[in-house]
């Protein structure tokens, strides 16, 4: 533990020195946070035309309104409850998304600086090298993705309609940021930082990397055509199978890190 | 304390290291000498724990380096890499105290301060890689390899690169190790540097070529000879020392270089008997081939790995 916390030290101290490194996370969080109060509150309010009377809506609120918690609410209230619970997810992954950078350049990165060696010649373990460079790319896109959600929160609380913020502190709204959020951003990372410990040069594990997009988009649109909804239920299950994913690939990355590949063929 | 044994190892078809073996002991500065891709980074390596061999094991205090135990052996080892390797977005300081910790010293600031005096880099605590000298940063890579306070210390070509002044002061570092005790361990193309520091020599190009002190190769290798330096021209005298029995005689002006294989005569002896004949000495020095000279010797065949 205390090397990994001793390599974790050190990578949040680079990231300090290099706050540029979470500008997209920054301004991908930043999107995020903005692109729903931009369809529920911006477009209604200058169009003059409320959500609720949108015939392209109907079919979700009717959908929606079926849930136990949303029934009190006014048909303007809960189609924006709903549009905000939809972009919840793209709210909790994006920063998450942003910060494959750091994970992706994580071991690559230590290759080409010629800084791996000195590293590999100290008694940490593949674990706690995997571990400290994971928990490094983890710990601030998940500060930035509950704060996002604060802000999230707090906008709705201030822009959309009586009824909405209650929504969004369901359980259901809790679990996704706080348990489906980072154990997704675990899997991504994790991912991220095995791809780093293959490739030779950082940027096809970036551009690998950023193939991680992909699954968060697909749920995104998944929910938003009602292919997919996310219930207690669907999120503990969801849960569930990241944390067997996630183990897994702690297995998977500490049996492929081939410290001697890395040493002698990497150029 | 360090032993390799029958080391081998093999990179697909290519062989980089064959059937090498020695010991280092504490106290002793061993040099690697070969040239590019005779293996020498592949066996410190393969010391250090970061990679295995093929063939053959190395032996730390008595204990096989395996897999299972690298990561607990390598603890005893400080291995300065070829390039400092050293985070270029964290000061001098914080680059140590990471690696103090991650050696897991108790008291990681206290290893650093000790550090920042020993290696005489205080002064720079707080700036960063870049912004030192290739020698500074040089000392700074020593410093990290030295914190945790290893009794073996492999050392991959630590003053290449360096102006003199730089690599004076790395090899004054390099000394100061064999001082303390420990077993030191330098691969270089230095030969200048392995004849300053290295008690003992191993030319190895994949395989052991030779491995003994410089001055046991060189005379194995090549004859002792002395260069007496007269007043006056030198010529005269050379008869006089054939007809002492000494037969390898050279003469540049004022100078006579005499082989001294046969052993027919010890150097004051041969002295005396010049200055009977009437030679002005002025001086007498010693003739050493260079350690080049026996390197390359070496690397051109015909001499075989014994110590």
């Amino acid at each position: 533990m205390k090397r990994i916390a001793a390599l974790l030290a050190k990578e949040l101290l680079e990231i300090r020195q290099s706050p540029g490194l979470f500008v997209p996370a920054i301004f991908t969080g930043a999107m995020s946070l903005a692109l729903p109060f931009f369809i529920t509150v911006l477009v209604p309010y200058a169009t003059g035309e409320r959500l609720a009377d949108s015939s392209d809506l109907q079919i979700a609120i009717e959908m929606y309104a079926k849930q136990p918690g949303v029934r009190q609410l006014e048909p303007e209230a809960a189609i924006q409850a709903w549009v905000l619970q939809q972009f919840l997810v793209l709210l909790v992954l994006s920063p998450v998304a942003a910060s494959m950078s750091v994970a992706a350049y994580s071991v690559v990165g230590e290759k080409q600086a010629r800084t791996l060696e000195p590293l590999l010649a100290t008694p940490i373990t593949t674990f706690e090298l995997l571990a400290g460079k994971v928990l490094a790319a983890l710990l601030p896109a998940l500060l930035l993705a509950f704060a996002c959600f604060g802000a999230y929160v707090g906008l709705s609380a201030a822009l959309a309609e009586p009824g909405v913020v209650a929504i969004l502190f369901a359980w259901r709204s809790l679990a996704i940021v706080f348990l489906l959020g980072p154990l997704a951003a675990l899997t991504a990372l994790q991912l991220a930082v095995l791809v780093s410990s293959r490739v030779n040069d950082a940027r096809s594990a970036q551009q690998i990397g950023a193939l991680i997009i992909l699954p968060i988009a697909a749920l995104l649109v998944a929910q938003v055509i009602g292919r997919i909804e996310l219930t207690m239920p669907v999120i503990l299950a969801m849960a569930g199978g990241l944390a067997a994913a996630n183990a897994a690939l702690l297995r998977i990355g500490v049996g492929l890190f081939d410290r001697e590949a890395i040493l002698t063929r990497w150029r | 304390m360090l032993s390799a044994l029958h080391l081998g190892r093999r990179f697909g078809p290519r062989v980089a290291v064959d059937d090498l073996s020695f010991e280092l002991a504490r106290g002793e500065i061993f040099a690697l000498l070969g040239p590019n891709g005779a293996g020498k980074t592949t066996t410190l390596r393969m010391l250090a724990g970061l990679i295995a061999p093929t063939a053959g094991e190395v032996r730390l205090h008595g204990e096989t380096m395996k897999p299972a135990t690298a990561g607990r052996l390598r603890a005893s080892v400080g291995f300065l890499t070829e390039a400092p390797g050293l985070w270029d977005r964290l000061t001098v300081a914080d680059n140590l105290r990471v690696y103090a910790r991650l050696h897991g010293r108790d008291s990681a600031d206290g290893a650093v301060d000790a550090a920042l005096d020993v290696f005489d880099i205080r002064d720079r605590a707080g700036e960063r890689p870049p912004q030192l000298s290739k020698g500074l940063r040089q000392r700074v890579a020593l410093a990290r390899t030295l914190l945790h306070d290893p009794a073996i210390v492999l050392l991959d070509e630590p003053t290449s690169g360096l102006d003199p002044e730089s690599a004076r002061s790395v090899r004054a570092l390099i000394l100061r190790l064999r001082d303390d005790r420990r077993a030191v361990m330098l691969s270089t193309h230095n030969l200048d540097e392995v004849e300053r520091v290295a008690n003992r020599v191993a030319v190895v190009r994949t395989k052991l070529v030779a491995l003994d002190t410089p001055a046991a190769l060189r005379a194995r290798l090549f004859d002792a000879r002395v260069r007496i330096v007269v007043a006056r021209d030198a010529a005269q005298h050379a008869e006089a020392i054939r007809t002492m029995g000494l037969h390898d005689v050279r003469v540049d002006g004022s100078d006579i270089s005499v082989g001294m294989r046969d052993r027919a005569m010890s150097v004051p002896a041969l002295v005396r008997r010049l200055v009977e004949a009437g030679a002005d000495i002025e001086a007498v020095i010693p003739e050493e081939p260079p350690l080049e000279d026996v390197y390359l010797k070496l690397l051109e065949g015909g001499e075989s790995p014994e110590s």
